[in-house]
C-alpha cells in the first residue's frame, strides 16, 4: 500500500506541474537564502581566526613552558630550533616564523616611548603578519640586517623620527643591568591602527639578543593553510616539542575567541530565525495545497486508503519536493556562496580598510565558508524542513471526513 | 433465498450542527439481499445519502444495528472500516470524484493497487474499462472526458475489484437522459454478469424503473418498500465509449 502511495505521490507531483514548481521554487529560494547565511556565519568565524592569526599571534604558537602564566617576554624557548623544525614539518602549514621580544624604551632626542621590540625573521615575518607589509616609507627588514629597525607611523610621529634617524633602545639585560643599542630607522609602517603603530618596533632577532643578552627565540609562530585544522595541528605539534608549550590563537587571545563564540551564538539565532521563516513558508504552502486537495483526499479515504497511507503519501511528496527544492537551492545559492568564499563580502567602504579589536587588527572582509558541508546542509534543511512542515498538513489531510468532504454543495 | 448483504435495524444518525442536533435517520429498518438492484428514493433531506454513507462505512450510526457483509459497522475501527471499503464495497458518487491527476486507467488501477494486486491489475483495469466501453479512452485524464464518460470510469473503478456491494449516490444526477440511461443499463449488466449487489439513491423516475426494489425514505424513516414485479428490459447500447470526448453530457 505504501508503494501505491509512493506511485501516486510521483504522479501527483508530476502532473500538478504548477503547484509542484511553485513549492520547489519556494523551498529552493528559502534554502539558497539559508545556505548563504550559513556560509556567511561560518565565514565570520574565519574572520576572527584571521584576526587572531594574521595580526601576529599566528594560529599556533610555541611558547616557553611558563609563558602562559607569566607572559614575560624575557622567557626563551627550551629548544627553539627543534620547535621551528617540528612546526615546519607539520602538514598544512602556510608559514612559520620565530620571534624574540623585549620590553624597551626607545628614544630620539628628547622624545621617549615605551615599546615591545620584536626581533623578527625578515623573510618569514611578513608571511605571518600581513600588516607589517604596509610600508609608509622605506623598506621592511632584510636578511643580514643588524642595527636597524622598522617602526610604526604613530611611533615615528611621537618620536618626531624619520627614515635614517637613529633611535636609542634601552632594556633590562639578562643580568639585570640596563643595556642599550642604536637602531637606524629603515622603514615606517602604517598598519591602519594608530594604537598598534604607536608601539610597533621590529628589529633583527640578533639585535634583541644583543640588547637583552638572552639567546634564542622566545616563540615560534605558525600560520595554517586552513585555520580549522588548528586544533589537530596543535595536538600533533605538542607531541614533538619538548620543554615548551603549544597554544592556539584562541588560547593566546581568549577575549577574541570569546567574542567569536558570542558572535557565533548570535549568528545561530539569526540562522534559526531564517530557517523558521523557511519552515513556516513551506508549511503554509503545504497546508494551502492540502486544503485545495481536500476533496481528493476524501476520495482516497472513501476508496479505502487508510489514514497512515495518506500521511505517507503526503510525506513522500514532501521528500520529493524537498529533494528537488534542495537541488534548486544548491543551484541558486552555490554561485553566491562561491563568490562570497572567494571575493568576500567587503565592508571596507563602510568600516574603513582596517579596524582593531582587543588589540588585534583586522580587515573587515568576510569570506564565506564553502566545502562539502554545503551539500548536506542544503538537503538536510530542504528535506527536514519540508517534512516537518508537512506533518500538520498530512495529519489534517488524514483526518478529512470523506462523508463530509464529498457532500455535494 | 440469497443471503442478506445488508441488515439495518433501528439505525439512527444524529448530527451536531452548532448547538443543534439534526436527526438525519430516525430508526431505519432494512434488509438487502445479494444480487438486488435497489433504488433508494425520497425527497431531499430524507436521509438517503446519510444512509449510504453508513452502509459504505464512511460514517457510523448513532444508534441501532447496522451489519454490512456480516460486519457490525459501529464496532469497526477507522482502519477496519477503510479496509472494508477497499476490499468489499464499490462507490459511485454523484460528482464522479475521479482523481484528477490520474488517467481513466490509473483511476481504476489505483484501487487494485491499494488492494495489493500485482501486475495483473493493469489487465483487470483495462478489462473493466472495456466492459464499460471506455477502452479507447483509458489514457485520458478526467478533465478530458465528458460527464457521462467520467461516471462510467467511476463505475469501472467501483466494480473492477468485484466488490460484493456497490453503492451509488445519485449516480445520474449530473447526466443527461441518454447518458443516465446508458449508465443504468451498464450497472444492471454488471450486476447480471458479476452478481454484485447495487444500492443507489436517486430522484429520477427513469432510473427507478431499472430497480428490482424501491425503498422510499421520508424524514429518516423507511416509508415504503416495494419489490418491482418485473425488471425493465435492457441491453447494452452498441458503440458506447466509441464517441469522441465531449460529444455527450
Amino acid at each position: 500500500m505504501i508503494r501505491a502511495a509512493a506511485t501516486y505521490a510521483v504522479r501527483s507531483l508530476g502532473r500538478n506541474t504548477r503547484r509542484t514548481l511553485l513549492s520547489i521554487v519556494g523551498i529552493g529560494v528559502g534554502c539558497a537564502l539559508a545556505l548563504f547565511m550559513e556560509s556567511l556565519n561560518r565565514g565570520r568565524d574565519e574572520l576572527f581566526a584571521r584576526m587572531g592569526g594574521y595580526a601576529g599571534a599566528g594560529h599556533l604558537r610555541v611558547v616557553p613552558r611558563d609563558w602562559r602564566e607569566r607572559r614575560d617576554p624575557r622567557l626563551r624557548l627550551a629548544d627553539g630550533p627543534a620547535a621551528l623544525q617540528a612546526a615546519d614539518a607539520l602538514p598544512g602549514v602556510a608559514a612559520v616564523t620565530t620571534r624574540a621580544r623585549a620590553q624597551a624604551l626607545v628614544a630620539m632626542g628628547t622624545h621617549v616611548a615605551p615599546v615591545e621590540i620584536v626581533g623578527a625573521d625578515p623573510v618569514n615575518e611578513p608571511k605571518t603578519n600581513k600588516f607589517v607589509r604596509t610600508m609608509a616609507a622605506g623598506r621592511y627588514l632584510q636578511p643580514g640586517d643588524t642595527g636597524v629597525a622598522v617602526i610604526g607611523q604613530a611611533l615615528a610621529d611621537r618620536l618626531a623620527a624619520e627614515l635614517d634617524d637613529e633611535l636609542l633602545a634601552t632594556a633590562v639585560g639578562r643580568t639585570g643591568d640596563i643595556e642599550s643599542i642604536l637602531l637606524r630607522i629603515v622603514g615606517i609602517v602604517r598598519t591602519g591602527s594608530d594604537d598598534l603603530d604607536a608601539s610597533l618596533c621590529q628589529v633583527a632577532l640578533a639585535d634583541v639578543e644583543r640588547l637583552t643578552g638572552l639567546a634564542g627565540a622566545g616563540e615560534v609562530t605558525v600560520i595554517m593553510q586552513d585555520w580549522k585544522t588548528t586544533d589537530a595541528a596543535k595536538a600533533a605539534l605538542a607531541t614533538r616539542v619538548r620543554g615548551d608549550e603549544v597554544l592556539t590563537w584562541g588560547e593566546l587571545n581568549p577575549e577574541i575567541e570569546g567574542h567569536m563564540q558570542q558572535d557565533a551564538a548570535t549568528s545561530r539565532i539569526i540562522s534559526s530565525v531564517i530557517l523558521l521563516i523557511v519552515l513556516l513558508g513551506v508549511a503554509s504552502a503545504q497546508l494551502a495545497a492540502v486544503l485545495e486537495r481536500r476533496r481528493e483526499f476524501a476520495v482516497l479515504a472513501a476508496l479505502g486508503m487508510p489514514r497512515h497511507t495518506i500521511v505517507a503519501l503526503l510525506l513522500a511528496e514532501a521528500v520529493a519536493i524537498g529533494t528537488a527544492g534542495g537541488l534548486l537551492g544548491l543551484a541558486l545559492g552555490l554561485p553566491f556562496v562561491w563568490r562570497l568564499a572567494h571575493a568576500g563580502l567587503d565592508l571596507r567602504s563602510l568600516m574603513g580598510s582596517t579596524y582593531t579589536f582587543q588589540g588585534a587588527i583586522m580587515e573587515p572582509v568576510i569570506y564565506g565558508d564553502i566545502g562539502p558541508w554545503v551539500g548536506w546542509y542544503v538537503f538536510t534543511v530542504a528535506i527536514v524542513a519540508t517534512v516537518l512542515a508537512s506533518l500538520y498538513p498530512a495529519w489534517f489531510a488524514a483526518r478529512t471526513d470523506p462523508a463530509d468532504a464529498l457532500r455535494v454543495a | 433465498m440469497p443471503e442478506p448483504i445488508l441488515v439495518a435495524r433501528g439505525v439512527t444518525k444524529v448530527f451536531d450542527v452548532g448547538r443543534q442536533q439534526v436527526r438525519a435517520l430516525r430508526g431505519v429498518d432494512l434488509e438487502v439481499r445479494e444480487g438486488e438492484f435497489l433504488a433508494l428514493v425520497g425527497p431531499s433531506g430524507s436521509g438517503k445519502t446519510t444512509f449510504l454513507n453508513l452502509v459504505g462505512a464512511l460514517d457510523v450510526p448513532t444508534a441501532g444495528e447496522l451489519l454490512v457483509l456480516g460486519r457490525r459497522i459501529a464496532e469497526l475501527s477507522p482502519r477496519e472500516r477503510a479496509d472494508l471499503r477497499l476490499r468489499s464495497i464499490g462507490f459511485v458518487f454523484q460528482a464522479y470524484n475521479l482523481v484528477p491527476v490520474l488517467t481513466a486507467r490509473e483511476n481504476v488501477e489505483f484501487v487494485l493497487e491499494l488492494q495489493g494486486l500485482g501486475e495483473e491489475r493493469r489487465q483487470r483495469a483495462m478489462a473493466a474499462l472495456q466492459e464499460l466501453g471506455l477502452g479507447d479512452l483509458a489514457d485520458r485524464r478526467p478533465a478530458e472526458l465528458s460527464g457521462g464518460q467520467q461516471q462510467r470510469v467511476a463505475v469501472a473503478r467501483a466494480i473492477a475489484s468485484r466488490p460484493a456491494l456497490v453503492l451509488a449516490d445519485e449516480p445520474t444526477a449530473n447526466l443527461d437522459g441518454e447518458n443516465a440511461e446508458i449508465l443504468m443499463h451498464l450497472m444492471r449488466d454488471m450486476r447480471d454478469r458479476h452478481g454484485m449487489t447495487f444500492v443507489f439513491s436517486t430522484h429520477d423516475p427513469r432510473v427507478v424503473a431499472h430497480a428490482t426494489r424501491v425503498v422510499t425514505l421520508v424524514d429518516g424513516r423507511v416509508a415504503h418498500d416495494e419489490a418491482m414485479a418485473g425488471e425493465a428490459p435492457h441491453e447494452i447500447l452498441p458503440g458506447i465509449g466509441k464517441a469522441p470526448a465531449g460529444t455527450d453530457a
